[in-house]
């Protein structure tokens, strides 16, 4: 029972990780990346090649194989995503409109998803990669849940950690650019930022989360292959958004345990169909797929809306109160918002935007 | 016959099933403006009623029917009872097409419920060969590329002679601007989806007579060559996905012979992934028409 409760945990706080980035990238920055998952895979794929020893090729085929320690492979897990973000985010980001985007972000994702998936020269196709070292293992005698309560607090840490630089990144002068740019690319512009660079960092940051989640996950199951990263993957994050509130750090992390840790967890529970063995899996996406529609169309704040936004307009308004009085005559006398007002917002949009 | 005789010919059979979907789906996203991700749900769910189908009649031809009219269906369904409750509250097209997502999850899934994952088979007259100049097709081959053949004339003659075909493209133009002229929006957009569900649906069958087998999820696999010939032609423009998907379909089966047949698709991916960075809007669309849309 302790085994399985830390199974869970553990792949919640992992899937947290992600659903950071993600939000990164879609809820800050409006980049809808719906193969998120792909970035994962990769950092989970070049971590775990990066720690094994060399490919015996009669059992299995796969690059790199350097033997390196644990935290290396993390890292270069890391910067694999990342490069992955740079390079389609060069070609993707720079002129795409947001559906366009999408479905370069789709292409890209099914490109690499054929090609791993049938190539056994790369990550072992099919079969991917197993026995899969963790670190500290053998180093110390850990009894019988000892590594896992071990590891848990290890991916703990690391969640905290992105959890900070999340938060102190959305505080920063370079997030409120970035969210003004997804709220007004415009008006942004006017304010001289540049949108490609800011969606551009997003990108790149994002898919290092990503990549930081891969490493992970395939430590802690020390087996990965192409079922682990099916396209559906992404949309389970996408939800976890949705519910917690797009953009806000706080709610994504209640999304991801709903959705990762309850719905995932208390459906596998459901009664098995005889016969019907695929019932379960089906229900649960139906159940996924039945939540962006419903949330999207009733709640598309989410249940934790992003809080600058209530808070800015809130605080103009006690700021700006003479400028609101102004307006409210002048909207009397026109039938329309006056020039005040306008001038107000200005004022806001400046305060978000600026500061870089 | 050479390899590459061969593989034209394939790849004219791989046009004619793209061209139904594509044209379907192009003429949908130029009218509604809405990338819709459950494209494929149409043609997926027409090839299994056309499977049910085959339990009562054992006529292709009327199982195909019945599948194209299930796909109308469905367009139906997708547009009145979830697609407008978003466009009418003016939500961001960015967000009606993670919806579309949504809705291809709950179809794909529920197909895979009522049916379940493996791989299902219509059940076909075994059919001969047929040499025509250089190339060599069977009759449903055949068939399926005169099908396409007439469903691409007409689309021609629904779009330039008749009064419909005139209200879509001066919606897909400007909406309100067609609105002021009298032109109900609404009822072109839902009868759009119909007939995007039909054609497509259509393709899902012929699609199924010509691989052979279907899975739940071939529909989306299909999807993407598809938004790859609506991206390659110019969104909104039938002719140009006509040619599009001569061009995605050909160069899918030329291609298969020299690489490993399984990375056909990704032959269509990274010609999308070409055209999205140097063309996105498409081969035909000028930079006056261009201007336009921005």
């Amino acid at each position: 029972m302790t085994g399985y409760i830390l199974s869970v945990v553990t792949s919640v706080v992992v899937y947290m990780i992600a659903g950071l980035g993600l939000n990164l990238e879609y809820g800050w920055g409006g980049l809808l990346n719906i193969t998120y998952i792909t970035f994962v895979a990769i950092g989970a794929y070049i971590s775990a090649t990066l720690t094994m020893g060399p490919a015996n090729s009669s059992q299995a085929h796969y690059i790199l194989g350097f033997h390196l320690p644990w935290i290396v492979g993390v890292i270069g897990g890391m910067v694999a995503a990342g490069i992955l973000g740079l390079l389609v985010g060069i070609i993707t980001l720079r002129k795409l409109r947001a559906d366009y985007f999408a479905i370069g972000t789709l292409a890209v994702g099914l490109i690499l998803f054929t090609v791993i998936g049938q190539d056994p020269a790369i990550f072992n196709a099919q079969e991917g990669l197993y026995n899969v070292p963790q670190p500290l293992s053998s180093a110390l005698d850990w009894g019988l849940n000892g590594y896992g309560i071990m590891f848990f607090f290890l991916c703990l840490a690391f969640l905290v950690g992105v959890y900070i630089l999340c938060e102190f990144l959305y505080r920063s002068p370079f997030g409120r650019a970035a969210r003004s740019t997804r709220q007004d690319e415009i008006a942004s512009a006017a304010f001289g930022k540049d949108a490609f660079a800011l969606q551009l960092k997003l990108f790149v940051v994002g898919s290092v989360l990503g990549g930081l989640a891969g490493a992970l996950l395939v430590t802690y199951a020390q087996a990965y292959n192409p079922a682990a990263w099916q396209a559906t993957e992404t949309f389970f994050l996408f939800v976890a958004i949705f519910i917690g509130g797009t953009s806000n750090n706080r709610g994504v992390l209640i999304g991801i345990f709903i959705v990762e840790g309850l719905i995932t967890e208390a459906t596998r529970y459901l009664p098995q169909i005889p016969g019907h063995a695929d019932a379960i899996p089906s229900a649960r996406q139906i159940l996924i797929g039945v939540l962006i529609v419903v949330i999207l169309r009733w709640r598309p704040q989410g249940f934790f809306p992003e809080p600058t936004d209530r808070d800015v307009k809130i605080e103009s308004r006690q700021r700006g109160g003479l400028a609101g009085r102004v307006t409210g005559l002048a909207g009397l006398r026109h039938g329309t918002a006056g020039p005040v007002e306008l001038a107000a917002e200005k004022a806001s949009a400046g305060r978000e935007g600026g500061g870089t | 016959m050479t390899v590459f005789e061969h593989a034209i010919g394939f790849g004219l059979v791989t046009a004619a099933i793209l061209s139904l979907s594509a044209v379907a789906l192009s003429l949908q996203y130029g009218v509604t403006n809405i990338p819709n991700f459950s494209h494929g749900a149409f043609l997926v769910v027409a090839s299994y009623i056309a499977f049910e189908m085959q339990r009562v009649s054992s006529n292709l031809f009327l199982d195909a029917l019945i599948g194209g009219l299930s796909g109308a269906a469905l367009g139906y369904v997708i547009n009145r009872f979830v697609i407008r409750s978003f466009t009418r509250q003016g939500t961001r097209l960015i967000i009606v097409f993670i919806v579309t997502i949504g809705i291809s999850i709950i179809v794909q899934n529920a197909l895979a419920l009522f049916f379940g994952n493996q791989a299902q088979a219509l059940h076909l007259p075994i059919e001969k060969a047929h040499h025509v100049g250089p190339f060599i097709w069977t009759g449903p081959e055949i068939v399926i590329m005169l099908v396409a053949l007439g469903f691409m004339l007409a689309t021609h003659v629904l779009l330039r002679y008749t009064k419909f075909g005139k209200a879509q493209r001066a919606i897909s133009d400007n909406v309100s601007l067609a609105q002021v002229a009298g032109i109900n929006a609404e009822r072109i957009v839902t009868i759009t989806w119909m007939i995007a569900g039909f054609m497509a649906g259509i393709s899902g069958v012929v699609l199924a007579v010509d691989t052979g087998s279907f899975v739940p999820t071939t529909g989306f696999f299909f999807l993407l060559p598809t938004f790859a010939v609506v991206i390659v032609g110019g969104i909104g423009s039938a002719y140009g996905a006509m040619v599009g998907s001569l061009i995605i379909g050909l160069a899918m089966e030329i291609a298969a012979p020299y690489i490993n047949a399984s990375y056909k698709e990704v032959i269509a991916f990274a010609i999308l992934a070409g055209f999205l960075l140097l063309r996105p809007h498409g081969i035909f669309k000028t930079s006056e028409e261009r201007a336009q849309l921005q």
